[in-house]
């Protein structure tokens, strides 16, 4: 009898396994089998759109964004899709990825070639590396020409060198120099309260530090930033900056000096430099600047800054600067910026650092162009999607800058940036200190031969997991001082990176750079 | 005759075959069927290509795994860890069970089954935050109290030695609640004439315990057990990655496959890699998951899962 049983239990198993095995592979195939003539679909209608650029179509394109739902979303966009309507015959609807779990599903919507147009794209969300899998649309110089000229003519030709991968171009990127240098932002009434030397060096940051940890208890006196490992905002100040070097992918220890026209690539943890910061390090460790827990610290060092829970952070000059117009507003604490290498050289602007690309199965490339085009060109339109309705989420001033309101709140926060271009407003609110300090590295940028080159690491990528990792396991330890014997710490992390295969992807990026300096010629 | 008797049956157990559709159809959508995608694991994945599309690239992806130095410390700490908690867990789960059971008092029982199960609903995220607000060296609750009596601190997140330990209590203590509803269940449906006999020979309760109520739990507990053991490749890892999170310090003694795993790729977000790692994982909980088997077999053909 249970024989039995059992014998019908198997057969009705197989029976549904076959049944829905069958539907699966179906569904499967479905989309594959739909993406071709889709995709020679789409580059037809290009070339006969060349042309008279023809709207007559209404068409629906599909946006992601990274950041959460604003919460006007419906009136924004309404308001957007009124003026997109009349121009372009054009609806546009925005997804969200929140930030808490973007970097998992931001991959996952190419990969599965999830239905949409246009997705917001910067060098921080994998540009690269997605445009190389295939995600992004190839973008041909007659494309833009046809569907973008306004942009074409705007967009200066370093920013769309800096956008390409090997040669392609696969985002039209922001139409603004944004700088990507880390800064320091502290408690200035601290600093004045002990009498303290200006912080314009990392000695007097050390000073710095150090006696708060000595004297205000309950005060961290720096907090990094959550999820900012490898080479993290200190490190970019500490190196990168001071001694005017680059680095070509924050998760792998390989950088460069600016100035050196050969290109040559070095291992940053090789260098005695590195070594000297380690004992930077180390002593700020020994003397209390960080929590000895800090590698298990999830607060938000913004919000922690603002609450006074920590004296010093570190961050880009926007966040920063937004940061204290914040806390001026509410008087909270006297806060100043500091740069502790005031003469290093500021490689400014990147331009990848926010961009918008094109799905590559996207059915309405030409109008996704056109619709870029406008968003970064058209000044009513631009406000509307980057700084949402006037008179409600904000109040222009002038033709430059606008006043944040009440509402403004209401409809920020996810990645309108993707469009930044010379329209941007300025928040009035915004410090003037900072503002002064970007005219004077805008002033001075630095320009070098290897700005544009980007790293294509299809070929070491089982090198490129493995050393990652072991950043993370004996570098960042050994950075934040946890490691007590630092020359025991560094010599087991060189050991561990050369096992890792560090060399093998140095000798692929140094080829690659020889290329591209060779080609540059 | 035998088709007659085949379709007889599919009438007889009509309703017992409707109510099993639902878990066998989760089972085929969300276990079967996506079975196919272990081809990935073999791939180059490119878009365009997808999963079926893409170049074939032999072993490839699993190189990462095995050439990383660290494959034999995380397989090892991960079966290490799941054995750890599968023992410390399920005889905690019956001694509680039985505990309860022979308390009694409805209400107590009641009472004490809630309160123990409510941290299984507790998710890792606040685990974690939890356990970074007892144990960390600054403010820490455990800290503080040993300030407070005059003791050193100890810096419990830079001593990899201590987590071995933590993570198998905080694992016993979240999963408690559950297992003992379960093994509860058990004890309950045991025939309460097998107690009666018991009584009139004059056991006393430990004699009760120890020749009726775990002798009759077996069953369960070799179920459970076998189940686990399918999984013992598999770190937890909202447990790993909560409690852990990027202290790179503690990963000799914490790493398992699933966060090492994630650490590695969540840069690069290759998924034929991954899918290698998970290939991986799977083979080996099916070598585990048989061997058991065959041995509980061994020893007693009836109690064997299959």
């Amino acid at each position: 009898m249970v024989k039995k049983r059992s014998m019908i239990m198997l057969a009705m198993i197989m029976a549904i396994v076959m049944i829905i095995s069958a539907c699966g592979s179906n569904n499967n195939n479905a989309p594959a089998a739909t993406k071709a003539p889709e995709g020679g679909e789409s580059s037809t209608n290009t070339e006969q759109g060349q042309g008279a650029l023809d709207t007559s179509e209404a068409v629906k394109l599909k946006m992601v964004f990274v950041g959460p739902k604003p919460v006007d979303y419906d009136s924004v966009f309404a308001a957007v899709n009124e003026k997109l309507k009349a121009k372009i015959n054009v609806t546009l609807e925005g997804e969200f990825l929140d930030w808490s779990d973007w970097a998992q599903k931001y991959p996952l919507k190419l990969a599965a070639n999830e239905d949409f147009d246009l997705i917001y794209t910067a060098n921080w969300a994998g540009y690269n590396d997605q445009a190389l899998k295939g995600g992004f649309l190839e973008l041909t110089e007659d494309m833009l020409k046809t569907y973008m000229p306004t942009t074409w003519k705007e967009m200066s030709e370093v920013n769309w060198d800096q956008a390409k991968v090997n040669g392609k171009l696969f985002m039209v990127p922001q139409n603004l120099g944004e700088s990507v240098e880390k800064l320091i932002l502290y408690r200035e009434d601290l600093r004045k309260k002990y009498d303290l030397p200006a912080i314009d060096s990392p000695e007097t940051y050390a000073t710095y530090l150090k006696t708060i940890a000595a004297n205000e208890k309950g005060i961290t006196p720096f907090t990094p930033e959550t999820g900012d490992w490898k080479m993290h905002n200190l490190d970019r100040i500490t190196l990168k900056q001071q001694y005017d070097w680059n680095l070509f992918d924050l998760d792998i220890p390989l950088g460069f000096k600016i100035t050196d026209e050969t290109g040559k690539i070095f291992n940053v943890y090789e260098t005695p430099e590195f070594k000297d910061l380690l004992v930077y390090y180390k002593d700020l460790a020994d003397n209390g600047a960080w929590s000895k827990n800090v590698l298990n610290n999830k607060n938000d060092h913004q919000q922690d800054f603002r609450e006074g829970k920590t004296a010093s952070i570190t961050h880009n000059m926007g966040t920063l600067g937004s940061l204290m117009a914040l806390m001026r507003q509410t008087n909270q604490f006297e806060v100043a910026l500091a740069d502790i290498n005031p003469n290093s050289k500021k490689s400014q602007a990147v331009a990848t650092q926010n961009g918008v690309s094109v799905h590559a199965t996207s059915k309405h490339p030409e109008r996704a162009l056109m619709f870029i085009d406008l968003m970064q060109n058209d000044q009513e339109l631009h406000d509307l999607i980057n700084l949402g309705i006037e008179g409600v989420h904000y109040t222009a001033v002038g033709t430059e800058k606008f006043q944040s309101t009440e509402k403004s709140p209401n409809y920020t926060g996810f990645s309108f940036w993707g469009f930044n271009s010379p329209l941007n407003r300025d928040n009035e609110s915004f410090p003037e200190e900072a503002t002064a300090m970007q005219k004077g590295w805008d002033s001075s940028v630095y320009h070098y031969p290897l700005e544009t080159f980007v790293f294509d690491n299809s070929k070491v990528k089982t090198e490129v997991a493995n050393v990652s990792n072991v950043m993370l396991r004996y570098a960042i330890p050994l950075e934040y001082g946890v490691i007590k014997d630092v020359d025991k710490g560094l010599e087991d992390l060189n050991k561990q990176i050369k096992a890792a295969g560090i060399e093998k992807i140095q000798a692929e990026l140094q080829a690659q750079v020889d290329a591209f300096l060779a080609a540059k010629k | 005759m035998k088709r007659n008797g085949f379709i007889n049956d599919l009438i007889k157990y009509r309703a017992i075959l409707l109510m099993l559709t639902p878990a066998v159809l989760f089972f085929l959508l969300f276990a079967y069927v996506p079975m196919a995608g272990i081809i990935i694991a073999f791939k180059h994945y490119d878009y365009a290509g997808g999963i079926f599309g893409s170049a074939w690239n032999g072993l490839d992806n699993f190189r990462f795994f095995f050439e990383s130095g660290d494959a034999w410390r995380i397989t090892r700490n991960t079966a290490l860890y799941n054995i750890a908690f599968i023992v410390v867990n399920n005889v905690l789960q019956i001694f509680t069970a039985i505990l309860l059971f022979e308390v009694g008092g409805k209400w107590f029982r009641k009472i004490t089954q809630s309160i123990l199960f409510l941290p299984y609903f507790i998710s890792w995220v606040v685990v974690g935050a939890i356990a970074y607000n007892l144990l960390n060296f600054d403010i820490g609750t455990v800290n503080s109290i040993l300030r407070g009596i005059g003791m050193e601190p100890i810096d419990i997140y830079n001593t990899p030695a201590y987590w071995p330990y933590i993570l198998t209590i905080v694992s016993a203590w979240k999963m408690l609640g559950y297992g003992t509803v379960m093994y509860l269940a058990a004890i309950t449906s045991i025939d309460t004439e097998m107690y009666e006999a018991a009584e009139i020979d004059g056991a006393n309760v430990f004699q009760r315990i120890l020749k009726v109520t775990i002798p009759n739990l077996y069953p369960t507990v070799i179920i459970l057990v076998l189940l686990a053991v399918g999984n013992i490749f598999r770190g937890d890892f909202g447990m790993f990655y909560n409690m852990i999170g990027n202290n790179g310090v503690l990963f000799s003694s914490t790493d398992v496959i699933d966060t090492f795993v994630f650490r590695s790729l969540i840069t690069s977000n290759d998924i034929g890699m991954s899918a290698a790692a998970g290939v991986f994982q799977s083979v080996l909980g099916f070598t585990a998951i048989m061997l058991v088997n065959y041995s509980v077999r061994r020893y007693d053909k009836d109690r064997a899962l299959f």
